[in-house]
């Protein structure tokens, strides 16, 4: 059994490793992995001859203009466009090797090793605890112990024990914002999946409850791979170690944070991070 | 200050570009005020639906008023006994020189009035009559003389119009010899006579000269001579009095002439009934046993003459009717009602007198009087009078009370009481109605003269309901699963096709679900009912077999069943699961519903026949169970419409939020989407269950109209919408049927908008929820 709670106490050896290989050097470079991939809604081409290695255990940011496909993107690792009408994908999308549109892929299993949090924060109408395990009930974990250990590790790698201890058992919608959103995180932490996907997670936040997550991913990157929408250019730069510029559903540029930000290869990309257009 | 700046607060005018067209402003505030008419227009209309019907149904509920009207002097008129014409304005007066003496009461300062004349019967001349008695509802009166003969006067009342306007009833006699009964020189104290056709039947209480009472019977035939009318002959005598202990005191006929019922002075009823040329005690009862007072005081028929209604010393008050035993199936006597309170004079009726029109009697002692109606037990009014009763008359159409005075007054009152038979206990309670062996609640509005309505309105709720339910469990599980499967697991261009079609057929007339259901389904399935029972355990069982094969198929085959089209695999194997089930009905019922001929000793399979042995109930063509297919089918796609659309719409975050946890759809739906759309889900039940309990056609066709109460599944039954589109050709408006038929509709609708403000309210907490979380 895959328990949540042992990998939290390997937590310690992670961070070892990390400070062991600061280049991280150890972990695979092509986690997530986009050849020549086209996407299609209907008639209508998002992505066009997309090539992206995303790495293991850091933080990749995806910005870009609104409708440059960026989202799509996100939400094809984990299969949620799935749901939508009419799609259509060319292409190969390998995750840890796999292809993520094989047949033989149960789209739940691959979704429980992909966390996913949303734009807007979308706690159910349960209580906190509930919330927390949704995804533990779901896979079948019944044990009251484990849940429980579950729930206290998850709430606090999103930094928010503290501040729900007390009413775990009352309705998520009680919480602010910021902390529903954390809760989220949570849920999602829960899971103890590979990658965790953000959507533009703090959009709907103020600037606090977005340091407040801020802080947290990058906590987060020791131990999972992060693929991060984002509108923010600083947030971008504050959070992310590559950075992949999208534009018209293409993939204009994808490197390394800082050299984005500080001297990008691509006269558009300049602009965009300039915030020339956007 | 004023001088220099004249105006301070005027307003420089608005530059044109900021002002807004008058045509706008006009439309706008029209609208405005167009909106706000049309919705209080709604309300003002729900309102005025419910206030009309409650005005409809308000004389249900209220009792008679009796109104004083004249009083007529009747000289020195010697009265015995006393009568009146059907339409209550001709009383007549027997007296006990053997004439009959009629008062013209109508118009009567016009001159054509006859006022006050005296008929004569033709009864011998110089013979004094000391028994007298009148039957007001065989119009006829009966004279027994000194020496043990009596004759009956036949009066047959006629109404002319002789001046077009105004009515005139005239009096025609028919009187019979005087025949001889039981001693010559005994006292008449009671004679009762029954013509029933070829049998008729007199029977005469006489004081003997030593004052002992006793009692004979005489039977009388009727001969047809070749040529003039037929001929009453004198037949056989009978002495009855051996027959019980104690003297008769009371004693009446019952209308078929059967039976003799004899109240004696120890206070017990006896049940005399005429078989094999003679007569029988058949039943003794005690009907005042354990009361207060256990003597009889008074003992009369009400109309119909078979029941009786008896008072005690203390006015306490009991009917006893003739019905079929339940053990025996003879005729007996039973206490079907006992009145509530006692009669306030504290002693036993002085008089009595009952109308044929309906089940209404008038009863009272003294100044006092009563009038009671004898199905709902109720007192529909009461009153002391300013004078003491010697006679009183409760008039043939319910119209009238008379009364003659001590002092020979006679006094006219008028009685309205449209709905006699009216009230809380008559459309709710169990009543013991005549002739029936126990109480019950009955709905049965209308029959002949004699007839009393039955007007529960318990059976026709009882219909709606088991209509509904059955409705309601064929719809619900069909509308739920097909909304649930629909909006969380079909694909969704499939699903924008479902809707449209299940609005369709919505709009199909239920007429033609009815006329489907009554001619089509109903032969058919009451044929084939176990392979309807086949299909219903078969479905569910062969799906959810079907499910767990393809769950566990390994991936690589199950890939070809694309998420969203399942259905595809699902419906030819439901479509064949179903024909199979169809076809191996006759089988199952040859294995499980073996019955035994009884005749031939053969065994078959009947279903029908099983049942009715099992249950003791009947299989009927046209039952419940068709309806409920059918109405079931009327209300899908109300259900479902609704339920679908509180599950689609429960906002797409929850689902993306579940299935990005790695929940299957299934789980999502059960876990997220369920709960949150629960008060939709309920909603739409409420609505469905609405619309059926207020569906109509489809019942009325299909039921059988039966206003029955059983909870068998194969039987009919009547609900209040049916009800009122069978009865309304019957009801005359203002009557009770009318004004019942719109206590029907107000229950139904009081109903319906209960459940539909129900369902709307939860509708509305729905809406809420989703906003929290948009």
């Amino acid at each position: 059994m895959n328990d949540s709670t042992e990998t939290l106490q390997q937590a310690p050896d992670i961070k070892q490793k990390e400070t062991d290989n600061p280049d991280k050097t150890d972990f695979r470079q092509d986690y997530i992995s986009f050849r020549n991939y086209n996407f299609f809604y209907g008639p209508t081409q998002v992505l066009f001859d997309v090539n992206l290695d995303i790495p293991e255990r850091q933080v990749t940011a995806l910005i870009g203009p609104s409708g440059c496909g960026k989202s799509t993107l996100l939400r094809n690792i984990n299969r949620m466009n799935d749901l939508v009408d009419g799609i259509r994908h060319e292409g190969e999308l390998l995750i840890d090797g796999t292809s993520a549109y094989d047949p033989t892929v149960e789209v739940i299993s691959l979704r429980k090793r992909i966390g996913m949090v949303f734009q807007k924060s979308n706690p159910f109408a349960k209580s906190i605890y509930e919330n927390v395990v949704y995804g533990l009930r779901v896979a079948g974990r019944k044990k009251k112990s484990s849940l429980d250990e579950a729930v206290e590790t998850s709430l606090r790698r999103a930094a928010l024990w503290d501040e729900v201890k007390d009413r775990l058992g009352e309705s998520a919608f009680g919480l602010s914002g910021g902390q529903m959103q954390r809760l989220c995180i949570a849920r999602a932490i829960a899971n103890n999946p590979e990658i965790i996907l953000m959507d533009e997670p703090c959009s709907a936040l103020d600037p606090v409850a977005t340091g407040k997550i801020e802080d947290l991913i990058h906590d987060l990157k020791k131990e999972y791979t992060i693929v991060i929408v984002t509108h923010n250019m600083q947030q971008a730069a504050r959070v992310s170690d590559q950075t992949a510029f999208f534009y018209l559903g293409k993939l204009i540029e994808y490197d390394e944070t800082e050299k984005i930000f500080m001297n990008p290869a691509q006269k558009q990309t300049e602009d965009y991070v300039r915030g020339r257009f956007g | 200050m004023s001088h220099t700046n004249p105006e301070p607060n005027k307003a420089k005018p608005l530059p044109s570009r900021f002002q807004v067209g008058k045509s706008t402003l006009y439309f706008d505030n029209f609208m405005n005020y167009a909106i706000k008419i049309g919705g209080i227009g709604v309300i003002a209309a729900i309102c005025g639906i419910f206030i009309f019907l409650t005005y409809q149904i308000m004389p249900l509920f209220r009792g008679a008023t009796v109104e004083f009207e004249q009083t007529l002097d009747l000289g020195n008129l010697e009265i015995s006994a006393m009568g009146i014409d059907p339409w209550s304005q001709l009383p007549l007066f027997v007296s006990p020189d053997g004439t009959l003496n009629f008062y013209d009461i109508q118009d009567l300062d016009k001159e054509y009035n006859r006022g006050f004349f005296q008929m004569d019967p033709g009864l011998p001349d110089g013979v004094e009559f000391p028994f007298t008695r009148y039957s007001n509802h065989e119009d006829s009166a009966i004279f027994g003389t000194a020496d043990g003969r009596f004759a009956v006067v036949q009066v047959e009342f006629e109404s002319t119009h002789p001046d077009y306007r105004s009515r005139e009833v005239v009096a025609n006699l028919t009187t019979t010899p005087l025949f001889r009964i039981g001693l010559d020189d005994g006292e008449f104290e009671q004679i009762d006579y029954v013509d029933a056709g070829r049998n008729k039947l007199a029977v005469a209480i006489q004081r003997d000269q030593e004052g002992q009472r006793r009692i004979f019977a005489v039977t009388f035939s009727q001969n047809q001579p070749l040529i003039g009318d037929p001929v009453t002959v004198r037949d056989r005598e009978f002495e009855l009095s051996d027959l019980f202990e104690g003297e008769a005191r009371f004693m009446r006929l019952t209308g078929d002439s059967d039976f003799v019922i004899v109240g004696t002075d120890i206070g017990e009823l006896h049940l005399l009934a005429r078989e094999r040329g003679g007569f029988t005690n058949r039943q003794t009862i005690q009907p005042f046993a354990g009361r207060q007072s256990e003597t009889i005081r008074s003992m009369n028929f009400l109309s119909g003459r078979l029941s009786l209604i008896l008072t005690n010393e203390v006015g306490e008050m009991m009917m006893y009717s003739i019905f079929h035993s339940e053990e025996s199936d003879e005729r007996i006597l039973g206490r079907t009602k006992e009145f509530q309170p006692a009669l306030p004079t504290g002693q036993g009726a002085e008089f009595y007198s009952h109308t044929p029109r309906n089940k209404a009697f008038l009863v009272g002692g003294g100044n006092y009087a009563q009038i009671r109606y004898a199905t709902t037990e109720a007192i529909r009014w009461g009153g002391d009078l300013d004078f003491t009763v010697e006679h009183a008359l409760l008039g043939r159409r319910y119209d009238r009370i008379m009364f003659v005075d001590t002092e020979n007054q006679l006094q006219i009152f008028t009685v309205r009481d449209p709905h006699p038979e009216t009230g809380w206990k008559a459309y709710f309670g169990k009543i013991h109605y005549e002739g029936r062996t126990e109480p019950e609640y009955m709905w049965q509005s209308d029959g002949d003269d004699d007839f009393e309505p039955k007007l529960s309105m318990v059976p026709l709720i009882w219909g709606t309901l088991k209509g509904t339910v059955f409705a309601m469990l064929i719809a619900v599980p069909i509308a739920l699963l097909a909304a649930f499967y629909t909006s969380q697991f079909l694909k969704p261009e499939i699903r924008r096709l479902i809707k449209p079609v299940m609005e369709i057929m919505e709009s199909v007339p239920t007429v033609v679900l009815g006329f489907l259901a009554a001619l089509w389904l109903a032969p058919l399935i009451s044929a084939r009912i176990p392979s309807v029972f086949l299909i219903i355990l078969s479905l569910p069982i062969a799906v959810i077999a079907f499910g767990a094969i393809l769950a566990n198929l390994p991936i690589q085959f199950r890939k070809w069943v694309k998420p969203g089209y399942e259905f595809l695999y699902f419906a030819p194997f439901m479509m064949l699961t179903a024909y199979f089930a169809w076809q191996m009905g006759p089988l199952f019922e040859a294995i499980f519903f073996r019955v035994e001929n009884p005749e031939t000793g053969e065994v078959v399979g009947s279903f029908a026949v099983w049942w009715t042995e099992t249950t003791d109930y009947p299989v009927r063509l046209r039952n419940a169970f068709v309806v409920g297919i059918f109405m079931g089918f009327a209300i899908i796609p109300t259900i479902f419409t609704i339920a679908e659309d509180s599950m689609t719409n429960v906002p797409q975050s929850f689902r993306s939020g579940a299935l990005a946890l790695g929940a299957s759809r299934w789980q999502t739906a059960i876990s997220v989407i369920l709960p949150t759309a629960a008060a939709g889900i309920f909603s739409a039940v409420m609505i469905g269950f609405g619309r059926a309990v207020g569906e109509t056609m489809i019942l009325l066709m299909a039921t059988g109209n039966t206003p029955i109460m059983t909870a068998n599944p194969f039987d009919g039954m009547r609900t209040l919408a049916a009800n009122i589109a069978v009865e309304l050709p019957e009801a005359a408006q203002g009557g009770t049927l009318y004004r019942s038929l719109f206590l029907g509709a107000l229950l139904l609708f009081a109903f319906t908008f209960f459940i539909n403000t129900v369902a709307e309210v939860m509708r509305q907490k729905l809406r809420d929820r989703y906003k929290a979380v948009e």
